[in-house]
């Protein structure tokens, strides 16, 4: 049996994956994260530029919040489960903001090469409970007998 | 005055280029997102698992975004620059995990282009994919990402 973290028999419908809190934001995780993804933007660095581009100040890479959603997925399905993810950026993550993420296994796929597909439905919220991402990802599990 | 963006460029097909993921660059991309699953960042861990080494997070493929593709001049070319655009989606396709050391062929083009007005004005709308492909052909991954211009 190959080791997993959750096997397909253990998840169903509705199951909640465990909450993933992140932040709060500082300005050094943000060119902490321009650096590592090559995405060097101002208007995530230089408050002055955010704020004449009418952004009112800086805020954070809508991918370094993918990122994290992406986190709460691996966390509880296991590195290199992931067979797609998709997010819509809803709302822009502030400095000092702090981010939960949650998410709800909302369908499973039968499979006969012992490997399921399971679908979740993803959110990350900011500390007022506003929605900053929401998505889906699918996630490949292991079976028990596989 | 509104901009006018380029929807002419919608089909337009980028010249390919190739990316090599480095180890470092994985574990540095890991570390940034504060996410420290020994498979991103312990070799030993990576080199016991079923993958043989340590192996990418789901949104590393984003680095391999602007690593072949001038998006400072894609942007003039679509009539607009940096300070006016967003980022509205993000997707990817994973075919399989990704190692250090492989080298990948990436293929950009431009999906679609649309204007919508909301109720922050009127924006146009830019969807980039990038088909990444490894040296035998297979397709690795996929990624669908769109640019949110504010008109």
């Amino acid at each position: 049996m190959r080791y997993a973290k959750v096997y397909a028999e253990d998840v169903e419908a509705g199951q909640a994956l465990p909450a993933l809190v992140k932040g709060p934001i500082q300005q050094i995780q943000l060119t902490r994260y321009a650096g590592a993804s090559g995405d060097f933007n101002p208007i995530h660095q230089d408050d002055e530029f955010a704020k004449a581009a009418g952004m009112g100040g800086v805020f954070g890479h809508g991918m370094l919040t993918m990122g994290f959603v992406a986190q709460c997925v691996t966390d509880w399905a296991g590195a290199g489960s992931v067979r797609k993810i998709g997010v819509r950026f809803q709302g822009l993550v502030r400095l000092k903001d702090v981010i939960t993420c949650t998410g709800t296994v909302v369908g499973k796929s039968s499979s006969t090469d012992g490997v399921h597909l399971v679908d979740v439905e993803l959110t990350a919220k900011n500390q007022k409970g506003e929605k900053v991402v929401t998505g889906k990802a699918t996630v490949a599990l292991p079976s028990r007998n596989g | 005055m509104p901009i006018q963006i380029n929807t002419a460029l919608k089909g337009k097909e980028y010249p390919p280029y190739t990316v090599t993921i480095e180890r470092g660059r994985i574990k540095d991309f890991a570390r940034a997102i504060g996410d420290t699953n020994p498979f991103y960042l312990d070799d030993r861990v990576g080199a016991a698992s079923e993958f043989g080494d340590v192996i990418a997070p789901p949104t590393f493929p984003i680095t391999f975004r602007d690593e072949g593709f001038d998006t400072s001049a894609f942007l003039a070319e679509l009539g607009t620059d940096i300070s006016r655009i967003l980022h509205g989606e993000q997707e990817f396709e994973l075919h399989r995990p990704m190692r250090p050391g492989e080298t990948y062929l990436c293929r950009p083009r431009v999906a679609d282009i649309y204007e919508k007005s909301g109720r922050t004005g009127a924006m146009a709308f830019v969807v980039r994919e990038t088909a990444v492909t490894d040296t035998q052909g297979e397709l690795v991954a996929t990624l669908r990402g769109v640019t949110v211009i504010r008109l």
